[in-house]
């Protein structure tokens, strides 16, 4: 009997959370930096007030 | 100052850690692919179907690695977070913290494969044996840890509480390990020794350890790369990070 179905199975679920694992995280830094640099550009965008305010 | 120790000391600041991580994470992923690859091509195609199991027992060079790495994993996670808690360094608290999916995704293989490798053989997905018990009770640690650090909005009180979950759990381990010889057991003993002779055939020995040693490399990349997302979370708003999102650093 070769259970080729059954090994190809658990083969298949080690590439998916591998996968899954190598993917989700990169995505997480790529957005905490975009997130970053549209915060700086909503700091540059907002203008310096010229008077002294109290 | 010993120059290591310097190192060490610089790497526990925000911005130098990124770069390390930054660095080597890909590294550690490239040289676990390889391995990854090496090691199931012997699996596969390397290793002779066994007399007994056929075919079925290469799912051992996937579930024999991935139980082992459920089980370290959640021993470095403690070690971090016992760190963490009695010296307050906030690098090891996202160390920690970054363990636990990691953890839980290489329990979920186990226990996902095991149960693959159980239907033919054993005749049933699943059987309330106390290995396979424990196994599950570990990825419900990992799962309470995980949840307990996104429960809580105060990032430091969450990676401190989360930390002591994982401090508390390391009591499981040991059952883990020795479930098998504890109690009466449908899940087979010790086979494989990392000292000594294994009982398993020789040639099973190389692509398992080669496994093994992909396991390990892809635990340090994904520790890096999900510690540094989280450490760009906590510092978002400070220089280095928008330096670093504009391109500038």
């Amino acid at each position: 009997m070769s259970y080729l179905g059954y090994v190809v199975g658990a083969y298949g679920v080690f590439a998916a959370v591998l996968a899954w694992d190598l993917v989700v995280p990169r995505l997480q830094v790529r957005r905490e930096l975009r997130l970053a640099r549209q915060r700086a550009a909503r700091q540059a965008a907002t203008p310096v007030p010229t008077e002294l305010t109290r | 100052m010993n120059p290591l120790l310097r190192w060490f000391h610089q790497l526990g600041s925000p911005p130098t850690f990124d770069r390390f991580a930054a660095r080597w994470a890909p590294w550690c992923h490239a040289g676990a692919l390889v391995l990854l690859a090496w090691g199931t091509w012997l699996a596969l195609f390397g290793v002779p179907a066994d007399y007994q199991q056929g075919d079925s027992f290469r799912i051992l060079f996937i579930h024999v690695p991935a139980a082992w790495m459920s089980m370290f994993v959640f021993g470095v996670m403690a070690l971090y977070a016992a760190i963490a808690m009695v010296w307050h360094i906030k690098l090891c608290e996202i160390l920690a913290m970054a363990c636990a999916p990691v953890g839980a995704a290489f329990t979920v293989v186990t226990l996902a494969t095991g149960s693959i490798w159980g239907k033919p053989m054993w005749g049933t997905w699943w059987d309330w044996d106390p290995r396979l018990t424990t196994e599950l009770v570990l990825l419900f640690l990992y799962l309470g840890v995980m949840g307990l650090y996104h429960a809580i909005d105060d990032r430091r009180a969450a990676a401190r509480a989360a930390g002591l979950l994982a401090i508390v759990g390391v009591a499981l381990l040991p059952v883990i390990r020795y479930s098998v010889v504890w109690w009466n057991s449908l899940h087979q003993g010790q086979t494989i020794r990392m000292f000594g002779e294994s009982s398993i055939d020789p040639s099973m020995v190389a692509p398992l350890w080669i496994m093994v040693g992909a396991t390990k490399l892809w635990f340090a990349g994904s520790l890096l790369v999900r510690a540094r997302a989280d450490n760009l979370r906590r510092e978002t708003g400070k220089d280095w990070v928008r330096r670093l999102a504009e391109g500038t650093r």
